[in-house]
């Protein structure tokens, strides 16, 4: 409750933020779409082999994305989703999920 | 047995990801290879190859399919259905072996499982139920308040595989209990609030305490299959399988098999067929079971006294599966899928009164029926598998069509309360619609708001006092929101992992979602 209350808060005070700022809500969508079957909305299946990435570092996450998507940070699967998320996709996506507790 | 296949998502992911896994050869031995099946795909896409809530994978459905493109599925999963992702817990030699395995192996013959298998797989966890606490031992202000979930967990069995039970009014979690493989039904015991009933996909089931949130007793029924009821008295359960087709009834206390019946029988058509069974339902208007033979397209009416006598209920429909009860559970409503039919059935007199249009593929999902300016009219859901996406709505008196609700996709299950403006159905079309629960104003039949839940949102269910509408936002959504009923404002949300089916204890109150407990007393 308290993490859709918060994502609902921010992305009203982002409703008046420039069109640049990432919006958690958009996150939260495609969070949904893409990321969530491996790495969960708030955790990765219970025994899953993937990392969890909820209310973790928002600067560590971009840079872990942005180094998939170049190729300096080498893994089959991510190499490969990173490589089609544009930025506002990476902020959108970050800022959703470093702001889940 | 269609309830959640989805068609296969070619996303562009998939597909790049499949590019970039080359292939190996893999050598490993068939054996090796069923147990890997049987270990971690057989809950969903059964233990015959047959498919159950997943498509079956076998010789015959695999034949000519790109091993690359099927390992690519189960590496990565498949987005927005069941099917999780495998990558990093399975070798990629298992993967291979397991997917050469299937393409060379035809759908297995429906395996034995007899009234000893039963008997024998009794687990007793309390030996003496005495000893189990007199009252909850969490605050509650009335049982009815329960709301049961079915938590399937990401890989469909588990740790992340249990039924969670939470308080309706405080939307907190009240206890849970670990089913080993993917909690699907949750059955209340009518007579005494304290057991309830999970049956899991592989056709386990739990005898819970819900006093003190602890399992006493399981036992297994066969290989899958959802049917589960459970008699007026709480004495007996029955349960049926698709694997094997037959259905056994349970001493409730003890989970003993009394007797198993062999579902057979000479369909619609005039074929003798054996059957899967489906729903099976006890009713608080008599001590009987009604069972659904789906491909024999029967019900059968068994009797609960001595030798357990069943009259049958032939040509009822093709492909008959969920069903709902009315009039103080004399009648039942059941769907039969293949001829786009709800047949009512009489079962006082145990024939069938009419056969009612209910839209592309009814699917009832435990229907719901609600009084609405003295009518009572019952709602029904259907996949719409074909262009026709409807709700029907029909005046269960009269037995006759009174709508059909134009709704934005195939919908499985509906819910409604007395207290409630709103019949909720879930929208179930694969794609961002599915995020989706709409709302149907109770007196203008018109659909009025739509819910965006997130994940795959379905299996709406009110609380017991019809003040708040909880809904499984489930796949990748993990979590059980909770609305107003209302206002239709969010009010909470009860983390978990790929909630399925929610199952109010009010439900025992009102026989069928929406009805007032006064329902029931028309039976007696
Ligand atoms: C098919 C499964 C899968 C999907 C879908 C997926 N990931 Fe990953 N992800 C992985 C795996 C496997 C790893 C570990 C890779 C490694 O070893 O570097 C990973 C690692 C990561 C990491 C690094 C975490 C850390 O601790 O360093 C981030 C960040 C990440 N993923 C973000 C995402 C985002 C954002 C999405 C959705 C756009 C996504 N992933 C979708 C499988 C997946
Ligand atoms: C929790 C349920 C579940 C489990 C466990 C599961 N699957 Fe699936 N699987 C599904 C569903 C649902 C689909 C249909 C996906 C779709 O429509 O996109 C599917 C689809 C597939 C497909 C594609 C079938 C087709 O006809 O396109 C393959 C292949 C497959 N699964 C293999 C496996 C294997 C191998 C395992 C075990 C290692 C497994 N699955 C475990 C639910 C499951």
């Amino acid at each position: 409750m308290k993490i859709t209350q918060l994502i609902v808060l921010l992305a009203g005070l982002l409703a008046f933020a420039s069109s640049q700022a990432a919006s958690p809500y958009a996150g939260q969508v495609k969070a949904g779409e893409v990321c969530a079957q491996c790495h969960g909305m708030k955790q990765p299946g219970v025994g899953s082999p993937f990392p969890p990435l909820a209310g973790r570092d928002a600067n560590y996450l971009k840079t872990a994305l942005k180094q998939y998507r170049d190729k300096t940070r080498v893994s089959e699967l991510m190499n490969n989703i990173a490589g089609s998320l544009s930025d506002s996709d990476i902020n959108d996506i970050v800022s959703y999920y470093s702001n889940v507790h | 047995m269609r309830t959640t296949i989805k068609r296969l998502n070619k996303s562009l992911l998939a597909t790049s990801i499949a590019f970039l896994l080359a292939s190996q050869t893999a050598s490993a031995k068939s054996d090796d290879m069923n147990q890997v099946y049987q270990d971690n795909c057989a809950s969903c896409h059964g233990a015959d190859l047959g498919g159950y809530l997943a498509p079956a994978l076998n010789s015959a459905t695999l034949k000519g399919r790109s091993p690359t493109a099927m390992r690519t599925i189960v590496l990565a999963g498949s987005f927005d259905t069941l099917m999780p992702p495998f990558y990093g817990k399975l070798s990629d030699d298992d993967i291979r072996g397991v997917l050469k395995h299937l393409q060379n192996t035809p759908k297995q013959p429906n395996p034995a499982w007899t009234i000893d298998d039963t008997k024998k797989s009794i687990k007793v966890y309390v030996k003496d139920e005495s000893t189990l606490p007199s009252k909850p031992t969490y605050s509650i202000d009335d049982m009815s308040n329960i709301i049961g979930v079915a938590a399937r967990g990401k890989y469909g069995r588990g740790e992340g595989s249990k039924a969670v039970f939470i308080n309706s009014k405080t939307h907190q979690k009240i206890g849970e209990v670990h089913t080993g493989t993917a909690a699907h039904i949750i059955e209340f015991n009518p007579a005494n609030p304290r057991w309830a009933y999970v049956k899991t996909d592989t056709a386990e089931i739990f005898k819970v305490d819900l006093y003190s949130m602890q399992v006493v007793r399981s036992v297994k029924t066969g290989f899958n299959g959802p049917g589960i009821g459970i008699s007026r008295d709480g004495k007996y359960i029955m349960a049926g399988s698709f694997v094997p087709h037959n259905a056994t009834i349970l001493n409730a206390d003890t989970l003993e098999p009394l007797k198993t019946f062999e579902l057979e029988g000479v369909d619609p058509d005039g074929k003798m067929v054996s059957s899967d069974s489906g729903m099976i339902v006890g009713t608080p208007y008599a001590d009987i079971f009604a069972i659904a033979l789906e491909n024999a397209g029967q019900v059968w009416v068994v009797d609960l006294k001595e030798g357990f006598p069943v009259t049958k209920i032939e040509k009822v429909g093709r492909h008959l599966h969920d069903a709902f009860l009315t009039h103080g559970g004399k009648k039942l409503m059941i769907a039969a899928y293949d001829d786009n039919i709800v047949a009512a059935i009489d079962l006082e007199k145990r024939e069938i009164i009419k056969k009612l249009d209910a839209g592309c593929v009814p699917h009832v999902g435990g229907g719901s029926a609600v009084v609405v300016d003295g009518r009572t009219l019952g709602f029904g859901t259907n996949f719409g598998d074909c262009d026709k996406t409807v709700v029907s709505v029909w005046d269960l008196d009269k037995m006759e069509v009174v709508k059909q609700i134009p709704v934005a996709g195939g919908t499985e299950s509906p819910a409604a309360h007395a207290n409630a403006p709103y019949v909720a159905v879930d929208i179930i079309s694969k794609d961002r619609r599915a995020r989706t629960v709409q709302l149907i104003d109770k007196k203008t039949l018109e659909v009025v708001k739509t819910l965006d839940v997130g994940g795959h949102a379905y299996f709406p269910e009110y609380s017991a006092d019809g003040k708040f509408l909880y809904i499984s936002a489930g796949y990748n959504g993990d979590e059980v929101v909770v609305y107003d009923s209302i206002t239709l404002q969010k009010v909470a949300s009860v983390p978990m992992e790929s909630p399925a089916g929610i199952f109010s204890r009010g439900r025992v109150k009102y026989m069928t979602r929406g009805l007032s407990p006064d329902e029931i007393g028309q039976s007696k």
